[in-house]
């Protein structure tokens, strides 16, 4: 729909073995954007992610992004071509110092100056990282383990950054840094397609929204455009009113 | 007072040789984390080859040797590529078991080789133990020692300040992590074998030119003293499996000297067993046990 649509993804079908964890999903995120995917446990929302990022195959459809059809690529291609995932749960290399976890994310890249800047950059943009530079990252808090992961993933030099549930498990104020991160990187020009269960933080940054359930893309828009509580009620509990639920 | 000094440096030095062979273990465990029960098998079958080849074809003791590690090395590989490769990471008890069938395969084909049970092989080195005071120290030993210490130091330079080395740690930490950072899990697998191969290969050449001979049973003992010593330490610990092999070596040089060599083995087995018992994770394990995320399925 958006004529700048970075990242295209259309009928996409993946399955474990038999059963379909996506079940035909078509989403675009316009560059420069934040775009975010909200629903309930059990829609999808990280099988779509691991197959933007090349970890598992798509069964049918299309991604493209950025004029390449990059649906069945391997990761490293993905990577190469200017994606990077910030996973759920950050899995940062907990046995790693964090200078090495930061070059880590740099694997694919050649240009060795480069890469010492942009390290430079990324203490610079966390100076909590600086600090922590030679401590092993499993020491880190929940809170400077995701900022770790993300400037991992920058490390790459991505132009579409995905982060799955980049809240997950941190405290209030936390989130509101991360998320003010995720702001900061979208003023400075990287595209980010994020999952979040933290609707109501999530919808505050986002540009545009899709709503998942089942496999399924259920609902999109722009966060102005629906009453925020229904787009949230939704997001949690799924279209469908169950008995129990308020 | 003087044996107990002479028989802990002893221990050291042949537990050195311990260190270098569940070093091996533990690069590829760690990488994998499925056991690969062949890596001895994969070190008598590059031993036999030097020796083959300074028995039967004349070579030269260097050459043999030489050819001792590089035979490791492409046994490994074959290991890789039949037994690892083509299973899936939750396949771990069938790549364990196919691995079984290698180490017999590598033995049988040794001793259609050489049938005989025990082949000698050259020393590298000859001359008197050097007197150290009233401490003795053999020259083999030595060369046991330094060549694990250069060796044990070589390798942390690898792993500690190199692109591959990183990687290598990090599909360690986490695969899926690694693989979401472009790194290809496929073929780092296939170096970090070549790596373990070359590493145990080196131990088996050190280990057969200080007993001056082989026997088909090198690849078991390796097997067993590259296991113990790395559950000593950890499993997945590099400075644990340096660790676990030099108090093995230590705790069953003293077990021969105060009970008698029948008793080497049972003692370093009770040793296994007590350290289980008490601490389970080993000497530098990851308490409680470690955390490994599934690392994604589908397909790379």
């Amino acid at each position: 729909m958006s004529a700048a649509a970075l990242l295209e993804i259309a009928d996409v079908v993946t399955a474990y073995g038999r059963i379909e964890a996506l079940k035909g999903v078509s989403l675009n995120v316009a560059a420069g954007t934040i775009t975010c995917l909200l629903g309930p446990n059990g829609a999808g929302k990280t099988t779509l992610m691991l197959t933007v990022a090349g970890i598992l195959r798509p069964k049918r459809g299309a991604i493209r992004f950025d004029g390449a059809s990059i649906a069945g690529w391997l990761p490293d291609r993905v990577v190469a071509r200017g994606v990077a995932l910030v996973p759920e749960n950050r899995l940062v290399f907990a046995q790693m110092s964090v200078r090495d976890n930061l070059l880590a994310g740099a694997y694919l890249r050649k240009d060795r100056e480069a890469i010492f800047t942009d390290l430079e950059r990324m203490y610079q943009r966390f100076p909590r990282l600086r600090e922590r530079a030679q401590q092993h990252a499993g020491t880190l808090s929940g809170g400077e383990q995701q900022m770790l992961a993300v400037a991992r993933a920058l490390m790459s030099r991505p132009r579409l950054l995905l982060m799955d549930e980049p809240s997950l498990g941190l405290a209030p104020l936390v989130v509101g840094d991360i998320f003010r991160i995720i702001a900061g990187l979208k003023a400075e020009g990287t595209t980010v397609f994020l999952v979040e269960q933290n609707a109501r933080v999530a919808l505050d940054v986002a540009d545009r929204f899709y709503l998942m359930e089942q496999g399924r893309v259920s609902f999109q828009g722009t966060p102005g455009e629906l009453a925020q509580d229904e787009v949230i009620r939704r997001a949690y509990l799924g279209s469908v009113r169950r008995p129990h639920s308020a | 007072m003087i044996d107990a000094v002479q028989n802990t440096l002893d221990g050291l030095m042949i537990g050195s040789s311990y260190a270098l062979l569940a070093l091996g273990f533990t690069l590829t465990f760690g990488v994998m984390r499925r056991l690969n029960l062949a890596y001895g098998a994969t070190i008598m079958a590059g031993v036999y080859l030097g020796t083959w080849l300074f028995l039967e074809q004349d070579a030269g003791v260097a050459t043999a040797g030489i050819a001792a590690v590089g035979g490791a090395i492409l046994a490994g590989l074959y290991v890789e590529r039949v037994c690892f490769a083509p299973l899936s990471e939750r396949a771990a008890l069938a790549s364990m078991v196919s691995s079984f069938a290698i180490w017999m395969q590598l033995e049988e084909a040794a001793m259609l080789a050489l049938p005989r049970h025990t082949y000698p092989f050259p020393a590298l080195v000859s001359g008197e133990p050097l007197a150290l005071g009233p401490l003795a120290l053999r020259l083999e030993h030595l060369l046991m020692l330094g060549s694990a210490v250069a060796i044990g130091a070589g390798l942390y330079f690898v792993l500690q300040r190199t692109r591959f080395g990183r990687a290598l740690r990090a599909i360690t930490d986490n695969a899926l992590a690694a693989r979401l950072l472009g790194m290809g899990v496929g073929a780092m697998r296939m170096r970090a074998f070549a790596l373990a191969a070359a590493v145990g290969g080196i131990a088996g050449l050190l280990i057969a030119t200080t007993d001056q001979q082989v026997t088909p049973m090198l690849g078991m003992w390796a097997t067993i003293k590259g296991l113990v010593a790395m559950m000593l330490g950890g499993l997945g610990s590099l400075r644990g499996a340096v660790a676990g092999g030099l108090l093995l070596g230590v705790v069953e040089t003293h077990a021969q000297w105060y009970f008698g060599p029948q008793v080497r083995d049972l003692v370093a087995f009770l040793l296994l067993f007590a350290c289980l018992a008490v601490r389970p994770s080993g000497l530098f394990g990851a308490r409680g046990g470690g955390r490994h995320p599934p690392a994604g399925a589908a397909h790379g």
